[in-house]
């Protein structure tokens, strides 16, 4: 028990004093004011739907993944968002791992009632086949340090998140119409949500017997305030949801005090993060453009080319993971027909953009041969790549001076990850790496063999 | 990193030095006594790094590796604040930022007897000094010192306590004095008081100032004197 004592964060009474003294002179610990902000800070990873936001010292990171699920039974042609919660216990003393406390689930409920009461995702556009197949959109969010305001701060690294996340093109094909063929994102554009707005959440914290309030409290005015309110609404003037959980009492006129000052700052929150996605948005299509540059400008364009080619392939690993799962079960034989088929048209397509870059995207399983024979690499600091078939076809693609791709065992039994390595030949990455040799012999003997 | 056995200790003091660094060899220092502090460990006639840090010397023959961290190692003789947790019988208990609750003696004040044991409510901020720090067990503390005067410790009333790193509170300990203390010391009148854990107590008389003083100290680690001062002016432009 003593050691527990030991490892927990103590508030001093002179704290609590001084806190709640220089708040009757509108004064705040950090020098803040009481209705702003920390600084906001949005960053986001390679991957589509992927965020890291910092307000202050608090830092949240989120991830959207989407998955092919059956609908509920009542809702068949709608989709899903589900959202997931984990607060590290690298974020604060009192958080343990494993069972999900109070504050966290709360913190899950008022993200996701803000996302799904307002309908800010629209969900009828997630439906493949009405019935049967849905995109079901999980949202994690991941609580890395917590220096108060979690809910303010997860609620913008979601919508960061979702609004940069792409799911994959899938269409109906096959003999009878029925079954869903997920495109790769070489093959076809990945689509974004349709969001049709925002709902940002601003927390309020109440002190004092004054109706003092302050927004944006740091951990400290946490353990001091008396009361708190989470108001969600978006620019256009809808309160999606208002939260309020115990604690002091509060006057009707400052509830309506609050929905106006948080209707300012939604709007101010708002405009950074479409500023942000914005620019995220450009960047990835700068991206895209460089995909279909020449193979000098490759040379050139070395880390370049490898982030996007990284990108490119973790694309491909998280469609073959979520695809893998879903549809590979459900359709298996329609996949095989549906690689075939990709295949082709890649074969087809393949001919004209083969000096330019063979980085084509095998969709399934084709592979399971190669993919067996190969050795693993570095595993998840190489960019994954597909090996594609056609290039089984022409060996000379296969030579430095062109992109090399390699490959490594599918993990796991849907075989839809295949991964691999691309060097360009005439630098000295080539040369660093010792077991590329093996797996050149071993990629010329599958050529040789088959 | 290369281990330079090096003939001149010179080259490495006051430089970052990493765990498994030999600075010393002690070949060459035959008649000497040299007492090494935290960090160094003696290997034969080598002196080898233990924990990073920087490399210290005080003149005639002490060594040790300095470094900045968020926990407190608890050892004797250092003040440090400590925030009182729980009362027992015959000990409080109370917070030092250590890996374990230290204990006050109920006794260890100033004409402290049985009869006028002090009262602390949960969350007290006091001044005190290490008596005992082994591994393993609990520190002593007292809130005297060794000749058993009061001595400013005890109990901090009011005002503002704020958490640091042990390298900001040396800083802020050493002398000549630290330059943000200096800068801000030619302004604003203030009183603060330093644990060596990495807690400091500060107190003005307008919360403003207060704060300033607060915020200062905690932006000031990681720069140099130079820097410092230029912070504190612009705080304290933006405040007038």
């Amino acid at each position: 028990m003593e050691h527990r004592l030991a490892n927990t964060w103590w508030m001093t009474v002179n704290e609590k004093k001084f806190i709640e003294t220089t708040l009757l002179s509108d004064l705040r610990i950090d020098g803040r004011r009481p209705f702003d902000y920390r600084r906001l800070t949005i960053k986001f990873g390679r991957d589509d739907g992927s965020s890291e936001v910092q307000l202050g010292q608090t830092h949240v990171m989120a991830f959207v993944t989407s998955q092919l699920v059956q609908p509920y039974r009542d809702r068949p042609n709608e989709g899903t968002v589900s959202i997931y919660t984990e607060f590290s216990p690298m974020a604060d003393p009192s958080f343990e791992a494993g069972r999900p406390g109070e504050s966290s689930v709360e913190l899950g409920r008022i993200i996701d009632r803000g996302l799904r009461e307002s309908r800010a995702v629209d969900m009828e556009s997630l439906c493949v086949i009405a019935g049967k197949l849905v995109w079901a959109i999980r949202i994690d969010l991941h609580i890395l340090d917590n220096a108060g305001n979690l809910v303010d701060a997860a609620n913008i690294a979601a919508l960061t998140a979702l609004s940069t996340f792409r799911r994959p093109e899938c269409t109906l094909g096959g003999e009878d119409g029925q079954e869903v063929i997920i495109h790769p994102p070489e093959v076809r554009e990945p689509h974004p949500l349709i969001i049709h707005h925002l709902p940002i959440a601003v927390t309020f914290g109440f002190f004092g017997d004054e109706n003092i309030m302050v927004i944006d409290p740091t951990h400290k005015e946490e353990s001091v305030m008396r009361g708190r309110m989470i108001v969600t609404l978006n620019t256009n003037g809808d309160v999606c949801a208002i939260q309020k959980a115990g604690g002091v009492g509060v006057m009707q006129s400052v509830i309506m005090q609050c929905l106006r000052i948080a209707s300012v700052k939604a709007a101010d929150m708002t405009s950074k993060i479409k500023n942000a996605v914005e620019s995220y948005n450009t960047e990835r299509a700068l991206r895209k453009i460089k995909r279909h540059s020449s193979s000098a400008a490759l040379d050139v364009n070395k880390p370049d080319v490898k982030l996007e080619n990284q990108n490119q392939s973790v694309d491909q690993k998280e469609i073959g993971d979520l695809s893998g799962h879903h549809v590979e079960r459900l359709k298996l034989i329609s996949e095989e027909r549906g690689v075939s088929h990709s295949n082709s048209m890649e074969g087809l397509r393949q001919s004209p953009e083969q000096d330019k870059t063979t980085r084509d995207v095998n969709s399934k399983g084709a592979d399971f041969d190669v993919v067996e024979t190969s050795l693993a690499l570095h595993g998840a600091l190489i960019p994954n790549t597909k090996l594609e078939e056609s290039r089984r076809e022409k060996p000379s693609e296969a030579d430095p001076g062109q992109l090399l791709a390699d490959l490594e065992p599918a993990p796991s039994p849907d075989g839809a990850v295949e991964t691999g390595e691309q060097t360009n030949g005439k630098k000295t990455l080539v040369d660093a790496v010792k077991p590329k040799h093996k797996r050149r012999k071993k990629k010329s003997s599958n050529i040789d063999a088959s | 990193m290369e281990a330079k056995p090096s003939n001149s200790p010179k080259s490495f003091i006051d430089q970052s030095v990493a765990p498994g660094d030999v600075v010393l060899d002690l070949s060459s220092m035959a008649n000497q006594t040299i007492k090494l502090g935290g960090g160094l460990r003696q290997d034969c006639d080598s002196i080898s790094v233990m924990k990073s840090g920087k490399l210290r010397f005080v003149k005639p023959n002490k060594y040790w590796v300095e470094s900045s961290q968020k926990r407190y190692v608890p050892c004797v003789g250092d003040n440090v604040l400590g925030i009182v947790v729980d009362s027992k019988a015959d000990n409080f208990l109370v917070d030092i930022k250590g890996p374990a609750l230290a204990f006050l003696p109920v006794l260890a004040f100033e004409g402290g007897t049985r009869r006028n044991i002090p009262k602390f409510e949960m969350g007290t901020l006091l001044y005190v000094r290490v008596v005992k720090a082994n591994t393993g067990m609990n520190p002593e503390l007292s809130c005297t010192d060794a000749t058993g005067k009061a001595a400013e410790y005890g109990p901090l009333k009011d005002s503002y306590m704020f958490e640091s790193s042990t390298g900001l509170a040396r800083l802020l300990l050493s002398s000549p004095t630290c330059p943000v203390l200096e800068a801000l010391g030619k302004k604003l009148s203030f009183e603060i008081a330093i644990g060596l854990n990495g807690r400091v107590w500060v107190h003005a008389d307008s919360p403003s100032s207060v704060i300033l003083v607060s915020n200062a100290i905690m932006n000031s680690e990681s720069l140099s004197e130079v820097q410092q001062k230029i912070m504190v002016d612009k705080l304290l432009q933006r405040v007038q």
